[in-house]
């Protein structure tokens, strides 16, 4: 994510859609499309839904395209129409007891909904290590508010400053911060049971 | 001595704190706050950046492009105050129209009110808005259920199916309800549903039923036009600049 003002292909590509070209859409989602997916897969935390919420934020961006201010760049724009439909997104599924997202589990069950995840280099101790410690880590960011977890993942996975998380978020720059302290305070605690957490 | 916080220590970390030079130098002399300070290290090192997996832009864009209405720009302020210049004549006019029309009009004919826009998946976007809570809740039901029928390759479980059987009971009062008020886009979409959840409810669980169930519904485009509809109940939440 970036501030920087947006270039003569972008600029165009937005008059062109606004004159009628949906094609030209495509320029702007070609520049944006990874950037936007990682961010939804840093807040949904699964692929599905950060696939869903990518979508989502894309179709927003285009019907709201008309009245998008272009004093402000796009990528600033769509990352924050983003980060709110994917928090969303992750405040449904939280709503929704009856929602099964996949688990992770030894022996992958369709009727449990788990799956197994691959390691491709490890023997069987190393795989086991692996597999509860994605366990631990699932469960502690699970922990989170959307907005703690969307604020700890960008600035410390995505590296984006505060300001721009504050922006996206609109929130203050305090505020953003102070996620991010939470996040991480609830996380350390999280990891009490293993070496390395709450000494 | 002046122990730092927990919340101090995590600023340090981040590089969010204006302190930076004092408590590195404080932490070299105090054990209790460089033991806290390594904790929360260790907690970042582990929560640590996962892969993120290669999105399919391709598929994306395909799916997102038939559902894309033609745009138009918003005019100008200044177009609005130029327009106030002939605004008092204009009013004046329309109204005595507005009148006539609804004097003849009444005895006329009575026409069936429909709400704009009718399209659905592959015509344009939907822009009708679900305002009845319990229609939401039954969108958001389907939208899980098409994305587990979307996301599965096996057999559906039992109880996918069994939602699959309780959403097919719902959802033909949610079209009468739909088509009764004039919304046939979400009538259209809630019928289309309809065909996928009766063939749900009514396949033997073979291995190869959710495959073809998904090509033959076309349950991706379906989950899509269902992402729009349920898309509109969040407006009022609304995705400012």
């Amino acid at each position: 994510m970036s501030n920087r003002r947006m270039d003569k292909a972008e600029t165009d590509a937005i008059r062109d859609v606004l004159a009628g070209d949906r094609d030209a859409y495509r320029v702007l989602m070609d520049r944006h499309f990874c950037s936007v997916t990682r961010v939804a897969f840093r807040i949904t935390g699964n692929e599905a839904d950060a696939e869903e919420a990518t979508q989502e934020a894309f179709l927003r961006a285009y019907n709201k395209l008309p009245s998008f201010r272009r004093d402000s760049a796009f990528s600033t724009w769509i990352m924050r129409i983003a980060m709110n439909t994917a928090i969303n997104l992750v405040e449904r599924r939280k709503r929704d007891l009856s929602y099964h997202a996949p688990r992770i589990a030894d022996e992958p069950s369709t009727a449990d909904h788990t799956v197994r995840i691959a390691d491709r280099q490890a023997g069987p101790e190393i795989s086991l290590l692996n597999r509860e410690a994605i366990n631990l880590r699932q469960a502690a960011m699970a922990e989170l508010t959307p907005m703690e977890r969307t604020a700890f993942t960008l600035r410390h996975m995505e590296d984006v400053p505060m300001t721009e998380i504050a922006a996206a978020l609109n929130i203050t720059s305090n505020s953003a911060k102070q996620a991010v302290f939470r996040a991480v305070s609830k996380l350390r605690r999280s990891l009490t049971p293993i070496a390395g957490g709450l000494r | 001595m002046k122990h730092f916080s927990e919340e101090e220590l995590i600023a340090y970390q981040l590089h969010e704190s204006q302190d930076e030079r004092t408590i590195s130098k404080h932490l070299e002399s105090c054990s209790e706050c460089a033991d806290l300070s390594e904790s929360i290290a260790e907690t970042l090192r582990v929560f640590s950046a996962d892969p993120v997996p290669q999105p399919d832009l391709e598929h994306s864009w395909q799916r997102l492009r038939s559902n894309l209405g033609v745009l138009t720009p918003e005019r100008p302020r200044g177009f609005k105050l130029l327009r106030w210049g002939w605004a008092w004549p204009a009013t004046g006019l329309a109204t005595a129209a507005l009148m006539l029309l609804t004097v003849f009009g009444l005895h006329v004919h009575r026409t069936v009110e429909t709400r704009r826009n009718i399209a659905v998946n592959g015509h344009g976007p939907l822009t009708t808005e679900p305002t009845d809570p319990a229609i939401a809740n039954h969108l958001d039901a389907a939208e899980r259920l098409l994305t587990e029928v979307n996301n599965s390759s096996g057999t559906l479980d039992d109880a996918t199916r069994q939602q699959a059987h309780n959403l097919l009971l719902q959802n033909a009062v949610y079209v009468h309800s739909a088509r009764e008020s004039g919304d046939l886009a979400q009538a259209a979409v809630l019928e289309n549903f309809g065909r996928v959840l009766t063939t749900l409810d009514n396949e033997p669980p073979t291995p190869h039923s959710t495959w073809r169930l998904r090509l033959e519904m076309n349950t991706s485009g379906l989950l899509l036009d269902i992402r729009i509809l349920r898309q509109n109940d969040d407006h009022a939440q609304g995705v400012s600049q």
